[in-house]
């Protein structure tokens, strides 16, 4: 009996591809780099910053009577808060690193 | 499927309810109505809703969003005969002194309402369960 392994990718695809961590982090599919991570840092940091002007948009109609659901407000705000923890988390990494550096001895 | 799938699969499937909540509201608050706008009688309306065209399976492979969820597919007239009332002093009773009421079932709206609120609160615990993983990832690694 022929039992299909159970993965969270399918198989037969590309991980990097299937997750589009290839145009993310600027890698091209050989994995040549095409941007740097500052590009990269601008980008998420921008997509951020327009989840929560988003959130802060919806919030003013909320406030003005034009919004027809209030969950789409709440879920734009959880969406908000979420990027903005993995912003976090993202930049508590790289100074952890930044830092295990400087630490370093010469 | 970004992150925020979940959220906006959840999402419609919350918006679907809330429809269903605002016709069974209007439902029950024309229960007397014995005139309508347009000269007929309220009929009693159901909300039929359908899944979104976008297949899950495309939607993983294929790292886009598709769309996923629900919507309502379309707000029709239920066929409920109207239910006829002795008042002859009624202005609306017809010659025979009844009144025609909308055929709007009251066991039948509660029911849809509980079924509804549920619904709705079934959305809200997969969105929150959604909300939660993301939460714990961002934990990975932490102190």
């Amino acid at each position: 009996m022929n039992i299909d392994p159970v993965g969270f990718i399918p198989p037969g695809q590309d991980i990097a591809a299937t997750a589009g961590l290839a145009d993310a982090a600027g890698l091209g599919a050989n994995g040549v780099a095409r941007g740097d991570f500052a590009s990269w840092i601008a980008r998420e940091i921008g997509s951020v910053n327009e989840k929560i002007a988003s959130a802060d948009t919806q919030l003013q109609r909320l406030a003005t009577g034009e919004v027809e659901n209030l969950h789409q407000v709440m879920i734009g705000l959880e969406e908000a808060k979420v990027s903005f923890q993995l912003m976090v988390q993202v930049r508590n990494k790289l100074l952890e690193a930044y830092q295990d550096i400087l630490r370093m001895q010469v | 499927m970004d992150l925020f799938a979940a959220f906006a699969i959840s999402g419609s499937g919350m918006s679907v309810e809330k429809t269903r909540l605002d016709v069974t509201a209007l439902n029950i608050a024309n229960m007397h109505s014995t005139r309508a706008g347009s000269g007929q009688l309220y009929q009693p309306l159901t909300v039929i809703s359908q899944a979104k065209a976008g297949s899950f399976a495309t939607a993983f492979s294929q790292a886009q969003n598709a769309a996923l969820g629900a919507q309502v597919a379309e707000v029709r007239a239920t066929l409920a005969a109207p239910r006829l009332v002795y008042e002859p002093g009624h202005p609306d009773a017809d010659a025979k002194g009844m009144v025609a009421y909308p055929g709007v079932n009251v066991v039948n709206e509660m029911v849809t309402m509980i079924s509804a609120t549920r619904a709705y609160e079934a959305n809200v615990a997969a969105l929150n369960a959604a909300r939660i993983m993301a939460t714990r990832a961002l934990e990975i690694g932490g102190n």
